[in-house]
């Protein structure tokens, strides 16, 4: 029972550290850079729904399509200022910009919204419920049924729309694609605000149970990353699968010993990673060079 | 990078303008502003080293910085331990931290390497705050004595700055020196091409590691005279603002320069002071100086002076080291031989079962159509691809499996299909960044450099820049740099390619010398009209396979080559 117990709890932190990867990895094959501000833009996330609540009496739910709208807005303006000049520069260039954004984002929300943690409305009630002898809160459910829903939209978006296509195209070979006629830059913009759209979902989603604070987008693009990394860098279903075990992994051994072991555990875990098999578990999708 | 070096007037002026500050006008509330800029500006050094020269993006040095404050720390407020031994300690144990962690994580690409170090400081972090009886948990651990020079505490206020910023001088000479030594230079090289600087015979992992652990011992040094300056240690000192100041400073002062860890550390300490009704906010201008600087001067602040500098100066050719010729291998070479190598990548066989000799004082052609394996043979011989079986041996040694940079010190040069020459760097450097693994030290590899540019007949583009030379020039700026290492085996990937008749004939001219020397040379090609009259024995490779072994005269008669290949070329 007690396992079963776990066993909701982190899936529903997985699917919300889930959607947090998929913006990452999203961003990271259309344009091969690495987005260190993810986190601090789930952090943002949470916050203005923490920000937008008081304005919108209605459960949490209602704040999603709000802090969706504002945070693809705010993935353009990254893209804007942190991505589109630094194009043609190396990689390296792009991470250290974003690195500068996420300071920014995390230090901005400190001085607007001091360091307490914050906690945003949950999305549809705050009840407990039993199925089975199973005591599950019904936010867990409706982390996992929202993140469950945005990530099949985005896969439905991809998959079948022109749109879709047109953003994969752009992934898969920029030049090529801009040979065929697909605007890669606008593309490329719309990544962002896609990937920045998730990371905000993420930041609501989490905002209730676990509490939102300026610094706590230090940790999430941490996860992002481990997630990224065991699923095989720049594979979205290994982003997915690998944040559903990220959270387990925490949910688990932070039952039985401590969250702070839990969380040793994992960079221990992803160092040993990193150094026997770094294509990742489920192998590299994106090619490199050497 | 290394070959700039401005007149030392600026460096020398704002030296003096910071002591005359120090002395005459700095509050004691300055002066301790000064002395934190001067332990950032030690622990950006360091950073420098491993980031800006090598290009490796370590989360370690705020790591780094933390356990040298720790161990300072811990020994001084609990033991009472003097700073004769405390100081050295505090740069040791970092080191020894950072050797396991070098060893498992320095061979990973950029960003797997930032994320393994990021990781080992939230590790760090984590184990302060939660073992309170070493570190004192989340209060940390206050009372921690002064410095203690020779028997005097150094005071706080101007003794403090002075002790500092002496540390700093000490630290950024030796760090000048690295940069402008052999390490340095291998290490800029390893930044701008990793895959080239493994093909002239550097180690990438080894020099990684050093720069790491040199990292280190500045982080550890700087932590420690932090908290020196604070008397207390808690875990502040490895949470994130210390690394992003760290890396601020490193990339506003101007990634690659030393002087450039000190000019950042000095404005952007001072910078919250300017700023302070942000209060605590000051992170956020951090942030923005930080942007500002990668969008719109990637060389940060000492390169917007050097170009200053370099325009008043009205670019002074720099004084250029006598050309003197790089002796022979000690051994005397035997060639390479392979044996049944093979290759595929994912279900496909890209090379099947190849041998080939490879003798002193021969001309080999490797032909085949497009896509037939030629590059990924090349690439195998010069270690670039590890084969899946097969036997190579060089010079005498069997190499298989060898890396490239174990390859290449075994006597193997190879040019690559497009010249591969760093962006930004000068002619003359390029082709002494080839002797950095071989030479004592850079003015050595100069002089060594000069003569293959010489040999080569370009000897008076020694001066120039590499960016805007024409592709002809290139391919010969790229063999002056395989020639100059005297290698005993040559592998040249379409050396003709875009050459005007006159320049094929002269590039045909070299070639035989070059053999006539006793240097064998395998020629991947597609023209057949220089090739032929050139190479003694041409393989012809078809998807993978050999299919021709033997004289060039006879390869035109070959009916499975000219099905394969010259059947389809000349019908086009």
């Amino acid at each position: 029972m007690a396992a079963l117990q776990l066993l909701v709890n982190g899936v529903a932190l997985g699917a919300a550290y889930a959607l947090v990867a998929l913006g990452f990895v999203l961003v990271l094959n259309a344009t091969s850079a690495v987005n260190f501000a993810q986190g601090d833009l789930v952090m943002a996330g949470g916050l203005l729904a923490v920000a937008v609540a008081p304005l919108i009496p209605l459960p949490g739910i209602a704040l999603l399509p709000v802090v969706l709208v504002l945070m693809a807005a705010l993935g353009l303006v990254l893209a804007l200022a942190a991505y589109l000049p630094l194009r043609r520069r190396p990689p390296v260039s792009v991470f250290i910009s974003t690195i500068a954004v996420g300071i920014i984002l995390q230090n901005g929300a400190a001085i607007l919204f001091g360091p307490e943690p914050r906690a945003a409305p949950p999305l549809f009630g705050d009840d407990t419920l039993h199925i089975a002898g199973l005591a599950v809160p019904e936010q867990s459910l409706a982390i996992v049924a929202v993140a469950g829903l945005l990530i099949g939209a985005q896969q439905w978006v991809f998959a079948r729309t022109q749109l879709g296509r047109r953003l994969r195209a752009t992934a898969q070979d920029p030049e090529m694609a801009r040979a065929c006629g697909v605007p890669v830059t606008a593309m490329i913009l719309v990544t962002f605000a896609i990937g920045a759209a998730c990371a905000g979902a993420a930041g609501l989603l989490l905002a209730n149970r676990y509490f939102v604070t300026p610094t706590s987008g230090g940790d999430l693009i941490l996860k992002a990353y481990i997630a990224v990394t065991v699923g095989g860098w720049g594979s979205v279903p290994g982003a997915v699968v690998g944040a559903l075990l990220i959270a387990l992994f925490e949910v688990g051994v932070s039952s039985v010993l401590s969250y702070p072991v839990a969380l040793g555990a994992l960079y221990l875990t992803l160092l040993a990673i990193l150094v026997l098999r770094p294509q990742g578990l489920f192998g590299e999708a994106v090619r490199r060079r050497g | 990078m290394g070959e700039r070096s401005p007149s030392r007037i600026p460096l020398i002026a704002g030296a003096f303008a910071l002591v005359v500050y120090a002395l005459a006008f700095a509050s004691p509330y300055g002066l301790r502003v000064l002395t934190v800029a001067g332990v950032y500006a030690l622990a950006t050094l360091g950073f420098k080293i491993v980031f800006g020269l090598g290009g490796a993006l370590s989360w370690a040095q705020g790591a780094f910085f933390g356990v040298g404050a720790y161990v300072t720390g811990i020994l001084g407020s609990r033991y009472g331990l003097g700073f004769e031994t405390t100081f050295p300690l505090s740069m040791l144990v970092p080191l020894l931290l950072a050797l396991p962690v070098g060893l498992a994580v320095l061979r990973l690409e950029s960003h797997y390497f930032a994320l393994a170090t990021l990781g080992i400081a939230q590790v760090l972090h984590l184990l302060a705050v939660n073992l309170p009886e070493l570190t004192g948990g989340s209060n940390g651990l206050a009372g921690v004595p002064a410095a203690v020079l020779f028997g005097w505490p150094v005071p706080r206020g101007l003794p403090m700055a002075g002790l500092v910023w002496g540390l700093v001088a000490v630290g950024g000479l030796i760090g000048w020196r690295l940069a402008q030594g052999r390490i340095g230079r291998s290490l800029t090289m390893l930044r701008d091409d990793p895959l080239a600087a493994a093909t002239l015979g550097l180690d990438v992992g080894r020099l990684r590691l050093t720069a790491f652990c040199i990292s280190a011992l500045f982080g550890g040094a700087a932590g420690a005279l932090a908290v020196h300056t604070q008397r207390v240690v808690s875990p502040e000192v490895l949470e994130f603002p210390v690394m992003v100041s760290i890396l601020t400073i490193a990339i506003v002062g101007g990634r690659g320069r030393m002087a450039g860890a000190v000019l950042g550390a000095v404005l952007l300490l001072h910078l919250p002071e300017w700023f302070r009704f942000l209060e605590r906010g000051y992170l956020v201008v951090y942030g923005v100086a930080l942007l500002a600087t990668v969008v719109l001067a990637p060389d940060g602040l000492t390169g917007l002076l050097d170009r200053i500098a370099r325009r008043l100066s009205g670019g002074r050719p720099p004084i250029l080291a006598a050309a003197t010729e790089p002796p022979p291998l000690p051994n005397p070479p035997d060639g390479m031989t392979v044996e049944g190598v093979r290759k595929s990548f994912g279900g496909v066989l890209a090379v099947d079962g190849v041998s080939l000799a490879l003798r002193p004082g021969t001309i080999t052609g490797l032909i085949g159509p497009n896509g037939s394996g030629k590059s990924t043979v090349i690439n195998l011989l010069s270690g670039l691809e590890r084969s899946d079986a097969g036997r190579v041996r060089l010079g005498g040694q069997e190499v298989t499996g060898a890396r490239a940079d174990r390859l290449a010190r075994a006597g193997l040069a190879r040019s690559f299909q497009a010249a591969a020459l760093p962006a930004g760097a000068g002619v003359l450097e390029a082709v002494a960044a080839a002797r950095l693994a071989i030479d004592p030290d850079a003015a050595t590899a100069q002089a060594h450099a000069r003569w293959a540019l010489d040999r080569l007949g370009v000897g008076a583009l020694a001066g120039q820049g590499c960016d805007g030379l024409p592709a002809a020039l290139r391919r010969r700026v790229e063999l002056a740099r395989s020639l100059v290492r005297r290698p005993a085996v040559l592998l040249l990937d379409e050396p003709a390619a875009g050459l005007t008749d006159g320049e094929k004939a002269e590039l045909a001219t070299l070639l035989r010398a070059l053999a006539g020397e006793g240097m064998a040379i395998l020629l991947v090609e597609h023209d057949m009209e220089f090739l032929l009259p050139l190479a003694g024995t041409v393989l012809c490779l078809d998807r993978g396979r050999v299919i021709y072994d033997g004289p060039a005269s006879g390869v035109r008669l070959d009916p499975a080559v000219a099905a394969a290949y010259l059947g389809r070329a000349v019908s086009a």
